[in-house]
């Protein structure tokens, strides 16, 4: 539930066009700034019990669950403005997903290098974007554009631990959080806005604080807290 | 009152399991466990898959029944495997089967240890998965095995049988195509099924080793059944040894080699037919080349394998030669899309020839049937961990009393 409905709120925002009233076109920018605090244990992904294996699996990096997105859940029309086609890379290293949390704007092409000495086969069955790259091997490359805003989850066919979450948003209004939850949202222009986090941990919606940017910009601070 | 008998069973709890795993299809991603649990800080993980497969019904032809003597294409099974962490070189590994709910059977229950951190040697001991070929081990990844039918050489059930023997040549010509009920004069007396080349559900008990390395692979296991019939407990105080050795010329391709070859035949008729079998030792011998390449969408595989059982010469018309089984198939997946696959297999079944006096004009004949197979279906991924399969699959047996078959079936598989 909480997935699709963070995903029909950006939708909603992409295709409204919102902004906020107080919204200035001239006046300077601010910055969100904070911490998202995972207060709930979050354990690696466990891997499957090999019973028919003759011997120990390779180790695999643990993914890194306590990263979280922070967006603005409406953002400034300008948000909305046709940019240069970006990209963004998410590798196969140690049979982990690199990032395990990878936020995008519609119209990104993600690219997806195998940098594992085994096959990998990257897909995703979500309503976002369904697409099956197929088996390759290590130094190859295969790519995917996200034109459409939603939560797509990626998996590899071949090993049921990995899996990784690509957030893709109709504006450029969110951040990632870095190691240590923190994390910086920059040139916001002035206006009353909903922000929002998104983890995976999270069952059903994620917190949300209403902030201001006044019209003289400026740092907020956004503290946010999950258990 | 009515008598709830194995068939309304299947019914009762194949119906059972496609409904909640029909709801279960229905329902949003995160209602089903996507994957494994954790307990005792990560100590213990628990997973599992549950299968539901619906078919014509095969109780006349026996083309589909399994060593347990289930119908692979009609089957309700729940799995449950089990890892515990002792150290992290040491686990404790189990998993626990139940088949059309009759029972609850340990199919794997061994300790896995790697002696050395540095190097990638393992050594594992209880009931082990099976080091030869590639099939049995395969069949436990998730949705490796593409279609619902097992290859013939894993599952079809030959005449011969570790219990009973046949005393002359026509003992064995009249057992023909009866591998699901088969009954010789020496032995046991029951009517019981026959073995497969080899047994892909059921396990061994032994202890194994193995080495894994980025371009080679190779296991050895010592245990106390073979590889058409696996045991609990050694039943004829010799034990089977097998190996395979695995090569990874390229990204893609595994090439693999085994043999095996273990005492087959019951003590008890060993021992009840001493003075006329004297101490010589009736064993199954087995080779087997399996191969794999996969790239992109597709993934073909092949395997191909012998097996020699020598059985004793004690009436007349003899059975002068150890008796062969050879089997080979190759199957192929290729995905076509995001949510769904296609596949196939082609398989065959042959035996080698005896001749007998009474049956077939005392021509040779082979003493077994041969089978041919193929099978077809398609697949397709309700969510990443729910797979609903539909497959057909044409059988020709060359003897018995019914030599042509064709079944249709459909699973529904879910994992976490």
């Amino acid at each position: 539930m909480s997935q699709r409905r963070i995903a029909s709120l950006i939708l909603v925002a992409a295709i409204a066009g919102l902004w906020p009233a107080g919204v200035g076109g001239r006046a300077a920018a601010g910055t969100i700034r904070g911490r998202v605090d995972v207060k709930t244990p979050v354990a690696p992904e466990p891997q499957r019990p090999d019973v028919g294996g003759l011997g120990l699996s390779p180790a695999h990096e643990p993914t890194d669950r306590r990263r979280s997105v922070v967006y603005l859940e409406t953002a400034p029309r300008a948000a909305f403005d046709a940019r240069e086609e970006p990209h963004a890379r998410m590798d196969q290293r140690n049979e982990t997903f690199v990032p395990h949390v990878l936020a995008i704007v519609a119209g990104t092409t993600v690219d997806f290098p195998n940098d594992d000495r085994t096959y990998h086969n990257v897909f995703s069955l979500s309503k976002a974007k369904s697409f099956d790259l197929g088996r390759y091997a290590t130094g190859k490359s295969k790519s995917v554009r996200f034109d459409h805003p939603g939560i797509v989850r990626v998996f590899c066919d071949i090993h049921s631990h990995m899996s990784a979450f690509i957030l893709v948003f109709a504006h450029r209004y969110f951040t990632v959080t870095d190691d240590d939850g923190r994390y910086r949202l920059e040139n916001v222009p002035p206006g009353t806005y909903t922000l929002t986090v998104w983890n995976e941990t999270i069952r059903g919606d994620g917190p949300k604080r209403t902030v201001t940017i006044p019209d003289g910009g400026g740092d907020i601070d956004a503290d946010f807290s999950i258990r | 009152m009515k008598r709830f008998t194995p068939m309304m069973r299947f019914r009762t709890v194949a119906a059972g399991t496609l409904l909640w795993l029909s709801a279960a299809g229905a329902a949003a991603a995160q209602t089903l466990p996507a994957g494994p649990a954790e307990f005792a800080n990560g100590a213990v993980t628990v997973s599992g898959n549950v299968s539901a497969s619906i078919g014509s019904r095969d109780d006349v032809a026996f083309f589909n029944y399994t060593d347990y003597e289930h119908n692979a294409l009609r089957m309700v099974r729940i799995a449950v495997s089990g890892t515990w962490k002792v150290t992290s070189r040491l686990s404790v590994l189990t998993e626990l089967r139940s088949e059309n709910s009759e029972g609850v059977v340990p199919y794997a229950l061994y300790v896995r240890a790697r002696p050395f951190a540095h190097v990638p040697i393992d050594i594992q001991a209880g009931r082990i998965p099976p080091v030869f070929g590639a099939f049995a081990r395969q069949s436990y990844r998730i949705d490796d095995n593409p279609l619902i039918g097992y290859p013939l050489a894993y599952q079809y059930l030959t005449s011969m049988r570790p219990d009973a023997i046949p005393g002359s040549a026509d003992d064995l010509l009249l057992m023909r195509g009866r591998g699901w009920r088969t009954t010789y004069p020496v032995g046991s007396q029951e009517t019981a099924p026959g073995v497969p080349i080899a047994s892909a559900y059921k396990w061994d008990t032994g202890v194994e080793g193995s080495f894994t390395s980025d371009r080679f692979d190779a296991g050895l296991s010592v245990t106390t059944g073979t590889l058409s019939n696996p045991r609990t407990r050694d039943d004829n105080g010799a034990p089977q040894v097998a190996g395979r050795i695995g090569w990874k010329p390229a990204f893609g391709l595994v090439i693999g080699a085994s043999a095996s070859r273990g005492a087959f035949l019951n003590g008890a008729i060993a021992d009840r037919y001493r003075s006329l079998l004297g101490d010589h030792s009736y064993t199954q011998t087995a080779f087997g080349l399996d191969g794999e390449y996969s790239r992109d969408h597709w993934i073909v595989r092949t395997e191909w394998i012998n097996s020699r059982w020598t059985l004793p010469q004690l009436g007349v018309p003899l059975i002068r030669q150890p008796l062969t089984a050879t089997s080979a198939y190759v199957e192929t997946r290729y995905r076509f899309a995001p949510r769904w696959y296609v596949a196939g297999r082609a398989d065959m079944l042959t035996f080698s020839r005896v001749t007998g006096q009474r049956l077939f004009g005392g021509q040779p004949t082979t003493w077994d049937a041969p089978v041919k197979r193929f099978e077809l279906g398609t697949g397709v991924y309700l969510q990443r961990n729910l797979t609903l399969r539909v497959s057909v699959q044409p059988n020709w047996r060359d003897g018995g009393r019914i030599r042509h078959r064709t079944y249709a079936s459909t699973e529904l598989a879910y994992w976490f």
